[in-house]
């Protein structure tokens, strides 16, 4: 590399933007700020050098500091995927399609919580929880409900589902059947991070080892059947809601990642074969230049860890890609307005940080569920940054400003620290096992509640601006007839549905579970034939046991 | 032994955000509370019997679902059934401010909204818990007097004259048929009991023990709080009410098995005699 000099590396790589443009062109044919001073795609130093190309290089290339893309938000900004999702399907399925209208260009599935941990609406456990955080999804019938009038070939859709993430995968592949798409076609995501549920969640079902053989099944249906799903959002989002510091989210998220690699490749898969369908979420938090600096760290160690730990060949496998959701934590109860300045300063930093997707979120989540103005604000709020701010019309423009790169340097190597630490501990499942990152993280996040109450850390219009008289705003409500609504629903279709099928299909996902097939197709063949996620997961609590917290 | 304020942090229902619960159960504990967390995903059911048998004062649930208004008045519901209502229930959570009226008349003590601090709610348990353990009653005061039997205060007295301690009057007890004489040390004294009458308790213990010291008093405040205490935590009572003593004061016994041997009188004195020097 040091035979070449700057100008030949610059031009290298703005000869392959250009070969890229060629099939995709940039948003505007000129970028140029208000006082017409042209805007480049890239700015870099003077002089560069090996160091730079080490630790930063260009856009799109290893290790990807700059970004995943060479165009990056010139040529395609991020994709706004607002997390939605409440009451019944049909009511969810309206808000999708203003949502749409709105001019979202991704969906975001918020489901409830008796859906996520494999209950059936009608089971005693799922009492007061019907719809509430979510949609309620018991069978395929209302998974048709929820997609009707939206084509699976035309949107990509990401389901915020990790125990069952197999059922609502195969209820998805069904609709997309039913509707003439073909898996080959289907795009989105499905979250499927379960380690992360022990860690700080909360939705997990089964015991780790069973769990991650779910997790692989899916990695190897997907790599064969659904090629363009990523099979994964590992996350760092709750990791850092539940109290993380920003390193302890990177650590801890990379460590998970490792651990999927680590079950993937001892499950027979090759790298090159899943690693490209791992994508990545994580927090839009307040401490504004730390966390621009948190994203370019990560994609660094991701990038290095991929191609010389593990040998992978394929770009793409390098990729750190990742979808951010700005901190539902650091939002108040108090003066609630307020929240939307805290999100937009959330969202700016990861636009600057360089997310693949984003959810802003509402003023109102302190207190309730989104109402329709409230999410409508969040949206307008990433609409204002991408086309009013111009920070889009270069990349990763913080580059070499000596502070960004100083903190990205220092939460690399505090990340690798903690990565370390983990490894020694037996990685990441048997760190989660003996409750260490648990415990690490619930230690910072009670020590932020008590800086906060000594008044060392200020939020404002909590412990510092206090309004005298808080004003009452507009919440949602759902519907509280809606676990009867669900339960009459189900009990028409257990009447409707061939049962003998049913039984049939169950059982043959009984003896799957307990031998070591591929249980995707199982799976799908359930829900096909109208098979409740309470039933199917019922099954598999039944071979594989349930997991009770350390 | 100090008895702690005990409280059970509950999350009913199917919500896994946990870090408002664990804050507020370690925060308790820093307030020198004793608090179990009983994880996530409990029915209410659940939670009232480990309430009940761990024995706790309070009750704290957390929930950010939205399942507030089901989960919560069960939970009290079920208190009410098993007759433990008289345990302090308080909740915090993602719960809209209209919701929080329905839920106190339902018989929720108080619903914490986001941004309270920590020691707000500490102080709120500890002020209204209805139980109230010793821990929060003071430690007795000081040694009342020393009780002394003796067969005739006549053949006694000229010994503690000699020895300095003043004679500040003498005064009959007709509860327990005795003649009583108190000498002053400093802000205690010492009383001389004389039977009245051959069935009176000093005439068996000279009987049995012979002349000596029959007791030590402990001045008190909540004297009838104290002795249900005392009697829950396993302690043996003479006397489980308060009785009329000397000097206006109420007073009652503990058994002398449960001191080895040693005979405890509790007694408290009316404000204005407190007040004595």
């Amino acid at each position: 590399m040091s035979t070449k000099n700057f100008t030949q590396l610059y031009q290298e790589w703005q000869a392959e933007v250009a070969k890229r443009l060629e099939k995709t062109p940039e948003r505007k044919e000129r970028f140029a700020t208000s006082s017409d001073i042209e805007v480049d795609n890239l700015y870099v130093p003077q002089q560069i050098d090996d160091a730079y190309m080490e630790k930063i290089g260009f856009p799109g290339e290893y290790p990807y500091t700059r970004g995943v893309q060479p165009t990056m938000y010139r040529g395609r900004l991020w994709t706004m995927r607002q997390y939605a999702g409440f009451g019944s399907a049909e009511e969810t399925n309206q808000r999708f399609r203003y949502l749409l209208e709105q001019g979202q260009t991704g969906l975001s599935v918020a489901f409830d919580l008796p859906t996520q941990i494999g209950y059936d609406s009608d089971d005693p456990m799922a009492a007061g929880e019907v719809g509430k955080v979510g949609v309620a999804i018991d069978s395929l019938e209302d998974m048709e409900t929820l997609l009707q009038g939206i084509p699976l070939d035309k949107v990509s859709t990401s389901m915020t589902i990790n125990a069952p993430a197999s059922v609502l995968l195969a209820m998805y592949i069904a609709v997309g059947e039913k509707q003439g798409v073909p898996s080959q076609k289907l795009a989105g995501t499905i979250q499927n991070d379960i380690l992360k549920e022990y860690i700080a969640r909360g939705t997990y079902i089964f015991p780790p080892q069973p769990s991650m053989r779910l997790i692989t099944d899916i990695f190897a249906f997907c790599a064969e059947h659904v090629p363009k799903w990523n099979t994964i959002s590992i996350s760092g989002y709750h990791i850092r809601e539940a109290g993380a510091t920003a390193v302890q989210e990177v650590a801890f998220t990379l460590a998970d990642g490792i651990a999927y690699v680590e079950a993937a490749l001892q499950a027979g898969l090759d790298i090159d074969q899943f690693a490209p369908q791992l994508s990545f979420f994580f927090n839009g938090h307040n401490y504004f230049f730390e966390e621009i600096a948190k994203f370019r760290a990560a994609r660094r160690i991701w990038a290095r860890l991929m191609r010389e730990r593990y040998g992978a060949k394929t770009p793409k496998s390098w990729q750190f890609r990742v979808h951010t959701q700005t901190g539902g934590s650091t939002l108040t109860a108090q003066q609630p307005d307020n929240n939307i300045v805290r999100v937009t300063l959330q969202a700016l930093a990861a636009v600057l940080g360089g997310t693949q997707s984003l959810h802003t979120n509402s003023r109102d989540e302190a207190l309730a569920l989104p109402t329709e103005e409230s999410a409508r604000i969040a949206l307008r709020t990433q609409q204002i940054i991408a086309y009013e701010s111009g920070v889009a019309d270069t990349i990763d423009p913080l580059a070499g400003s000596y502070y960004v790169e100083s903190l990205t340097d220092q939460i690399e190597l505090k990340v690798l620290e903690y990565m370390e630490k983990i490894e020694q501990m037996g990685g990441a499942v048997a760190a989660v096992e003996a409750g260490y990152m648990q415990r690490e993280i619930h230690k910072q996040a009670y020590e932020t509640q008590r800086r906060i109450e000594r008044g060392e850390e200020l939020v404002v219009g909590m412990n510092c601006f206090r309004l005298e008289h808080e004003a009452q705003p507009e919440l949602h409500r759902v519907d509280p007839a809606l676990g009867r609504k669900q339960t009459e629903k189900l009990a028409a279709l257990r009447a409707r549905r061939d049962n003998a099928l049913v039984e049939q299909t169950l059982a043959q996902l009984r003896q799957g579970a307990a031998g070591s097939e591929n249980l995707m197709p199982l799976i799908l063949d359930c829900v096909r034939h109208y098979a409740t996620i309470g039933e199917i997961c019922g099954v598999l609590r039944q071979v594989f046991g349930e997991y009770r917290a350390v | 032994m100090e008895q702690k304020i005990r409280v059970l942090v509950g999350k009913p229902g199917l919500d896994g955000h946990d870090r408002g619960a664990l804050v507020i159960a370690q925060a308790l504990r820093d307030e020198g509370m004793e608090v179990v967390y009983t994880g996530l995903r409990q029915t209410p059911a659940q939670i009232v019997n480990a309430a009940i048998q761990e024995d706790v004062d309070c009750i704290g649930l957390s929930c950010l679902s939205g399942a507030h208004n089901e989960l919560f008045p069960e939970v009290i519901r079920l208190l009410r059934e098993r007759q433990a209502e008289d345990i302090l229930v308080i909740a915090g959570g993602v719960i809209p401010q209209e919701d929080i009226p329905f839920l106190e008349a339902q018989g929720i003590a108080k619903i914490f909204t986001p941004g309270t601090s920590t020691k707000e709610t500490a102080e709120f348990i500890r002020s209204h818990i209805k139980r109230k353990p010793l821990a929060f009653l003071e430690p007795p005061k000081k040694i009342a007097h020393i009780g002394i039997a003796v067969k005739s205060l006549e053949a006694v007295l000229p010994f503690y004259k000699k020895v300095g301690l003043p004679l500040l009057g003498t005064e009959v007890v007709e509860s327990e048929q005795v003649r009583v004489a108190f000498l002053g040390i400093g802000d205690s004294r010492l009383e001389l009991l004389e039977p009245l009458h051959p069935d009176s308790p000093i005439a068996k213990f000279l009987e049995k023990r012979g002349e000596g010291i029959h007791h030590v008093a402990l001045a008190v405040d909540n004297l009838e709080e104290r002795l249900a205490q005392l009697k829950a935590s396993g302690i043996s009572l003479i006397n489980e009410e308060p009785k009329d003593g000397a000097h206006q004061a109420r007073i009652a016994f503990l058994h002398p098995k449960a001191a080895n041997g040693v005979l405890f009188e509790l007694c408290q004195y009316p404000a204005s005699e407190e007040a004595r020097p």
